[in-house]
């Protein structure tokens, strides 16, 4: 068999929390048995959106904050492929603000994870979207990435995970997946995945994190329900992880993107035959219908 | 002087020719049309430009209108001639106004002869050879909506033009039937008021009589839609877009377009995303393009810096207009080039076409995919305003000449002959083996930061200096590919022209009229800016004493590029520039090479 890319060794600090994530994603993959030349992860700008390097896998690299783009546009062009997103919390949050609005509508059938250390690890540590006030000098209210996506009225797939969970995490991967490769739209989860060098928070995050599941009236179909929710738990200075959002089950759901924009079977536009002979007579009548 | 606004007969303010005048032919026409933005100068245009075309004539118009919805001065002008034509003509020799203001823009370009007919509903005309007619009083009574005065315009215009009555009236009928029968009524209703109100004018009728031509076979089109069109040929089957003039009509075209070809047209949240996305459809293999303007280009430079470092095949159409910032956003300049030539941080190779026809752009759309796709590199289209919007005659899009080019793509038997994939992996003309995702046996890791032939991230620095070589040597390897130049004129005359884009449309025509004052021209057309043609500049230089460049922009940026490249002949080079958001009228360009002579 022809040698592709071998994985590299992961650039993280010895107990990173994206460790976790990394061996979590690769146990989900193979888990659901899907081919690696199938599986796509697209790498943000920072320490997590190092990730794609170290699979064996096609890994596509994007610019900062752009990463949702490129992703929309793989699987856009080839519904076939499994595809991630994967990067940090300054990437999605700040640089890549906009994208990750329109992801949520978008409603594309792709998986994005963003790893939250709530901080810029690889430039050394200083605050990002997600920091506490006080964190190096921070002044400005930390933006919560789950209330956000609840926010949003598209039948998509939400999630928050810790990296301390290594069970629940791959639990979640799993049902993200298979929420994507049904092609039933786009798919969140913010793992908490803590940076032990700029911003230690395991034991703060452990002590923390409160799993929604076991709140009373915790309802996933249910958006008011969640919002409140996570709003309580927020509010009593707890962390609320587990699954956020999932439409609910047989109800009719907004179909994924790609199967709006492609007919059912159509190979896309990465697989189509575009030499000129099969389409002859096609592009015949295009050419003559400009009068 | 004055008239009053209530006036509801058609006074003339010259002396009306005697009825037995015999009607003044005309090979070249050309009719402006002013009015407030929704008083519907351009289906007057479009009118005209209809039967017009029914009589074989060359057409070309073109439009000014202000970036809002309604209101505000808009013009289009129209330009038929029995020979082919890219450009407007010089002098305007009729125009019809809807209010006073398009009587004071519209008069500045009024050849010595033009007559003026315009709207008295509202206004006055000091100008001579001017007819007033209560177009929106009249139709508003009779019709009983005053926004029918347009087509009442037309009407009193194929008057004056000595238009067949029947072919007048099929014109409306092929425009309206698909409004409705209400539609049509109405609109053949208001042609009637106008064809009555002219006729009423002793003298008026068949005043100019518009020859017959022979381009029968012609279509009318402009250049996005050729960009369009050549993009569905091309094998293009993925493009984003965010809606900006003069570039959206690409996009509008292919959401009709692509569908039928498993194509997807995404209207994207930003340009930062419109052109991500297309970077992520081309590394899953399809054949993308996305198209702009200045503004969205500007976001854009940091998407196609990233598609030259990863070697991503993407195609990007820039409809330039006027800059910078948001600049005019309808009016027409060529102030891109030194932006796109050096466009992003760092050094990576990428090509810019430039089309000058909308069959040019068409053809050089399915180059652009073609020379992406094998030299894995951005392609840029270079367009202008009034080459994206202006609309004109043009042979026919065909098949004739068109093939793909797919490069280096691997198959799965390819595959199988191999024992190692690298997807830049080093070779001798810089262009690398590719296996889009998905293909069974093997994965691609591809990135923007510098990186091995496997795609890892390296900071080597033996790697580091194969690896800009590889990538460089591209605007090298490539140059076969690429687009040749075009000449026009008289081989051996000793007076250049260099012009490219929709300039070739006034420079062509000033070339003629030149040639009739004794004042030979060789004229070469690049269609290739980036890499700068040296090998064609070099001996097109050579063989001249001057050479005028001729650009819409203030600090002659294709004039600069030429001295970067062939710098001996730096002291040939003349400017003609104009940056007033217009496009060129050949007196611009005859004036100065006559005062050269």
């Amino acid at each position: 068999m022809v040698q592709s890319a071998k994985p590299t060794q992961p650039i993280w600090c010895p107990g990173c929390g994206d460790f976790a994530l990394l061996a979590c994603v690769k146990k989900a993959a193979a888990e659901l048995k899907i081919p690696t030349h199938e599986l796509v992860l697209v790498g943000g700008i920072g320490c997590s959106g190092s990730i794609h390097n170290f699979l064996e896998i096609n890994g596509l690299h994007a610019l900062h904050g752009r990463l949702l783009a490129q992703a929309v546009g793989v699987k856009l062009a080839n519904p076939n492929l499994t595809v991630f997103a994967a990067g940090g919390d300054g990437d999605g949050y700040a640089i890549g603000m906009g994208h990750f609005m329109h992801a949520f509508k978008k409603n594309v059938s792709i998986l994005y994870i963003v790893m939250n250390n709530e901080t810029y690890g690889l430039t050394k540590g200083q605050p990002s979207p997600t920091s506490q006030i006080g964190f190096e000098g921070n002044i400005e209210k930390p933006f919560d990435a789950i209330l956000t996506a609840l926010s949003i009225p598209a039948p998509n797939f939400i999630a928050r995970t810790f990296s301390g969970d290594p069970k629940t995490l791959t639990a979640v991967l799993k049902e993200a997946l298979e929420f994507n490769r049904a092609h039933r739209g786009f798919a969140f989860i913010e793992d908490l995945s803590p940076c032990v060098t700029y911003n230690d928070t395991y034991k703060l995050w452990r002590e923390r994190v409160v799993d929604v599941s076991k709140l009373p009236g915790y309802d996933a179909s249910d958006r008011k329900a969640m919002f409140r929710l996570c709003m309580e738990a927020m509010d009593s200075g707890k962390i609320p992880i587990g699954v956020m959002h999932r439409p609910p089950e047989g109800a009719p759901l907004d179909p994924a993107l790609e199967t709006r924009v492609l007919p059912a079977g159509a190979l896309g536009p990465a697989r189509a035959d575009i030499e000129i002979e099969p389409n002859r007579a096609a592009y015949a009548k295009l050419l003559h219908s400009v009068a | 002087m004055t008239t009053p606004a209530s006036r509801t007969e058609a006074i003339s303010t010259e002396p009306i020719p005697s009825p037995g005048t015999p009607p003044k032919r005309l090979a070249d026409i050309s009719v402006m049309i002013g009015g407030q933005g929704g008083d519907g100068t351009l289906t007057v245009s479009d009118l005209l430009g209809r039967y017009f075309r029914k009589l074989g004539l060359y057409v070309y118009t073109s439009r000014n209108v202000l970036s809002r919805i309604r209101g505000g001065h808009a013009d289009a002008s129209i330009r038929a001639s029995c020979q082919p034509i890219l450009s407007i003509k010089p002098d305007v020799d009729i125009l019809m106004a809807f209010d006073e203001q398009a009587i004071e823009i519209g008069r500045s370009e009024l050849g010595p002869e033009g007559i003026v007919l315009y709207d008295s509903t509202g206004s006055a005309a000091d100008v001579p050879q001017a007819y007033g007619f209560p177009f929106a009083t009249l139709v508003g009574g009779q019709v009983g909506q005053p926004i029918y005065k347009n087509t009442a315009a037309y009407g009193a215009l194929s008057v004056l033009l000595g238009f067949d009555p029947v072919m007048t009236r099929q014109v409306i009928e092929e425009r309206f039937t698909r409004r409705g029968e209400e539609a049509l009524a109405k609109n053949l209703k208001a042609l009637e008021i106008g064809r009555q109100a002219a006729l009423s004018v002793p003298g008026l009728a068949d005043r100019w009589h518009v020859e017959s031509g022979e381009a029968h076979d012609q279509i009318l089109t402009i250049g996005n839609q050729g960009v369009a069109l050549g993009f569905v040929v091309g094998g293009g089957r993925f493009f984003a877009g965010y809606p900006i003039t003069p570039a959206t009509e690409v996009m509008e075209y292919l959401q009709r377009y692509l569908p039928a070809f498993q194509g997807v047209v995404r209207q994207a949240e930003d340009e930062l995303a419109a052109i991500n996305m297309i970077i992520g459809a081309a590394y899953a293999g399809a054949r993308v393009m996305t198209s702009t303007s200045g503004p969205g280009l500007s976001l854009m430079t940091e998407g196609i810096g990233h598609a030259g470092a990863a070697e991503i095949p993407i195609v990007i159409a820039d409809c330039a207009r006027v800059g910078p910032s948001t600049g005019q956003p309808t009016r027409h300049e060529q102030s891109d080039l030194a932006h796109l030539a050096n466009l992003g941080h760092g050094e990576f190779p990428r090509f810019i076409l430039a089309p000058a026809t909308p069959l040019e752009c068409f053809q050089l759309t399915v180059d652009a995919l073609n020379i992406a796709d094998k030299w894995r590199a951005p392609v840029i289209l270079l367009l202008d305003q009034a080459l994206c919007q202006n609309t004109t005659t043009s042979p026919p899009y065909d098949l004739d000449g068109i093939h793909m080019v797919r490069g280096k793509r691997l198959s799965g038997a390819d595959l199988e002959k191999m024992t190692e994939y690298k997807g830049y992996a080093f070779t001798a003309d810089s262009g690398s083996p590719i296996a889009p995702p998905g293909t069974p046996g093997v994965w691609s890791q591809v990135t923007g930061n510098e990186h091995d032939e496997w795609g890892h991230v390296s900071v080597n620095r033996e790697n580091r200096l194969k690896m800009m070589a590889k990538r460089m040597g591209k605007m090298v390897t490539a140059v076969p590919d690429l687009p040749a130049g075009k000449y026009f004129g008289e081989p051996h005359a000793r007076i250049g022209i260099i012009g490219y884009g929709s300039t070739i449309g006034p420079i062509l025509e000033a070339q003629e009229r030149l040639k009739t004052r004794g004042i030979r021209t060789r004229f070469y057309q690049p269609r290739t800016l980036w890499p700068v043609p040296g090998h064609e500049l070099d001996p097109f230089l050579h063989g001249v004493d001057v050479a005028y460049v001729v650009e819409n922009n203030y600090t002659g940026q294709f004039a600069r590029l030429i001295r970067e490249t062939v710098p001996w002949h730096h002291a040939k080079l003349r400017s003609i520039l104009r940056y007033d958001g217009l496009s060129f009228r050949s007196p611009d360009i005859i004036r100065p090479i006559t005062e050269g002579v």
